[in-house]
């Protein structure tokens, strides 16, 4: 197997060693920014999360997120197009241990699921981040959130109206 | 200053008493309720920004347009030199061919859908057996029930045609590549260039949507009555629009509306169940080599794809534009005519559906006004006048005499006609 030589920093363009120069030079501000992000994510959730689910102790903030990560509200979830998920879970600690297991959605009156399986990645510090989800016809879709709380398995429901 | 006062007082209320008296302008039944506009604004507009296809290098290529226009009208791809995509995709009769079942090489099973606006969709075919045009674009030619074609032959007919050579060459910089599978998609990737730019007329619905959102009663009266009442019933009762929904009036996914499935003299066509099995064996998936779309970003459908056991008869929705003009209807080209398509829903046969499926689906019982009614706004999603061939592609550089224009071919549409916009 080949492996891929990075091109030589002789062979860039003055405008492409500006343009590493000054990302060399903010990387420190993104790992910052970052950081800083992680560090927003701890409990309770604030409305920067989304909306609010409750169960018990447990919290459960989720945003939905088009294409470009452009987040909009639950209501405003567009039909039959893809979107992901950004998930606080927050168990009453200060470092939240609970864990997302599964996303589903249903249309309850029409007895069916979606046609797609969403897939969930942890990002660390109870944030979660959810792919793959679609509602491909307008009507109540009812989402579930399974989260494993200690020994509990909780889930948490929320109705949505897609038009 | 207290003249000027009064004066636009006077307008102000003037206007008052128009917005206030405007309802009445299309008073009674006709007057939809902010709720039906606004879910009759997600029809449009029309036509649907165009989008370049990430996984085709060659999407909007004027070249590769040109190159699968031509492409498209080959017999020479087709193991008997007689047929080509055009057959069954015939320009003058909105690209599918009137009959209830294609007939290639041998009889097909299911009906030829018509390529307009096929550029928007998401699956392609009636089971979603592909999830790319140029993916859907390289089976036909290589089905021997369809065109029976294969890729040594297609790539030598590449590298042996001057004018071929020459158009390849301008739209992929380079010669016909030497490996004739890597040929053979490219050439699939020309002729779906060229599909993209299929994009049918606006209808009379459009009109009506736009004058509805402009609030011009007067354009929105212009529509028939029936053409509203069936509107009303297409969103409400029938509630066609759970699944006919967005500017493609399609939500592009499947369904199984009580259609047999059963095929002469044994068997039955599995439907999305298939489509599914089909989409994940082929190397000209998404998630396969050939997708020019590095961050497989386009790849997100196939990639959360769920089979499940209610896939088994499901058919995609189709789009509901240009209806009139591309009878028979359903997967099988069953349904003669839109007034057996309404006559299905309004009658359904309730234990044709599956145990697992769609529950919403339930008769309709719809009186004669009432189906006249749903005919009349289903024919305003078409263009009033037929659509003839499509536009031939944008002039590129010369190949051997050509001046740019398609060669003279027998199944290629008559000069100068296109359609009309």
């Amino acid at each position: 197997m080949k492996s891929r030589r990075l091109p030589a920093r002789e062979a860039e363009s003055p405008a492409d060693r500006v343009r590493h120069g000054v990302l060399h030079g903010l990387m420190p501000l993104f790992v910052l920014g970052a950081s800083c992000a992680i560090a927003q994510a701890t409990c309770p959730p604030n409305e920067a999360d989304g909306s609010l689910l409750k169960r018990d102790s447990l919290q459960l903030a989720w945003r939905p997120l088009l294409q470009g990560d452009l987040p909009i509200a639950p209501a405003a979830i567009p039909m039959a197009k893809h979107f992901a998920l950004t998930v606080q879970l927050c168990d009453g600690s200060a470092a939240s241990k609970a864990v997302l297991k599964k996303v589903a959605a249903t249309m309850p009156e029409h007895r069916h699921g979606m046609n797609y399986q969403p897939r969930i990645s942890s990002l660390g510090d109870g944030r979660f981040r959810v792919e793959g989800l679609m509602f491909h016809m307008s009507g109540r879709w009812q989402i579930e959130f399974e989260v494993l709380n200690g020994k509990d398995v909780l889930r948490l429901l929320h109705d949505v109206q897609i038009r | 200053m207290t003249f000027r006062f009064d004066r636009f007082l006077i307008v102000r209320l003037a206007c008052i008493f128009v917005l206030a008296s405007a309802p009445s302008a299309q008073a009674g039944e006709f007057e939809f309720s902010a709720d039906e506009i606004a879910r009759i604004a997600s029809h449009g507009p029309w036509p649907m920004p165009s989008k370049r296809d990430t996984g085709n290098r060659v999407s909007g290529n004027p070249a590769a347009i040109h190159l699968g226009y031509r492409l498209f009208f080959e017999p020479r791809l087709a193991a008997n030199q007689q047929i080509s995509c055009a057959t069954c995709h015939q320009p003058g009769k909105s690209l599918q061919d009137g009959l209830a079942t294609a007939r290639g090489l041998q009889f097909g099973v299911r009906n030829t859908p018509g390529l307009w606006n096929v550029g928007q969709q998401r699956w392609f075919g009636w089971d979603g057996g592909h999830d790319n045009l140029w993916s859907a674009s390289l089976r036909p030619i290589l089905d021997p029930t369809e065109m029976g074609g294969d890729t040594k032959r297609t790539a030598r007919l590449l590298r042996s045609q001057a004018e071929l050579d020459c158009l390849y060459q301008q739209a992929f910089g380079k010669a016909p590549d030497p490996r004739d599978e890597n040929l053979m998609v490219n050439v699939a990737k020309a002729i779906a260039a060229w599909q993209e730019t299929l994009v049918s007329p606006a209808t009379p619905f459009d009109a009506l949507r736009d004058a509805l959102l402009r609030g011009d009663d007067a354009a929105v009266a212009r529509h028939a009555p029936a053409v509203r009442r069936g509107l009303r019933l297409f969103l409400g009762r029938g509630q066609c629009a759970t699944c006919h929904a967005g500017p493609l009036f399609s939500n592009g996914e499947f369904g199984d509306i009580g259609v047999p499935f059963f095929i002469k003299p044994e068997g039955v066509d599995p439907g999305r169940q298939g489509g599914i099995k089909r989409l994940m064996a082929t190397p000209h998936n998404l998630l396969g080599r050939h997708n020019d779309d590095s961050t497989r970003e386009n790849a997100t459908a196939t990639r959360h794809l769920r089979p499940e056991h209610r896939n088994f008869g499901e058919f995609k929705v189709p789009s509901l534009r240009n209806l009139r003009y591309t009878a028979p209807y359903m997967h099988n080209g069953s349904l003669a005519t839109l007034r057996d398509v309404v006559r299905h829903y309004s009658e359904i046969d309730e234990d044709r559906l599956h145990s697992d499926g769609e529950r919403i689906l339930r008769p309709l019982h719809l009186s004669e006004s009432e189906i006249d009614d749903l005919l009349a706004f289903l024919e305003s999603l078409s263009p009033d006048d037929p659509m003839e061939s499509p536009a031939p592609p944008p002039k590129i550089k010369a190949c051997n005499g050509t001046a740019g224009r398609p060669a003279p071919h027998r199944q290629g549409p008559p000069n100068g006609s296109r359609a009309k916009n």
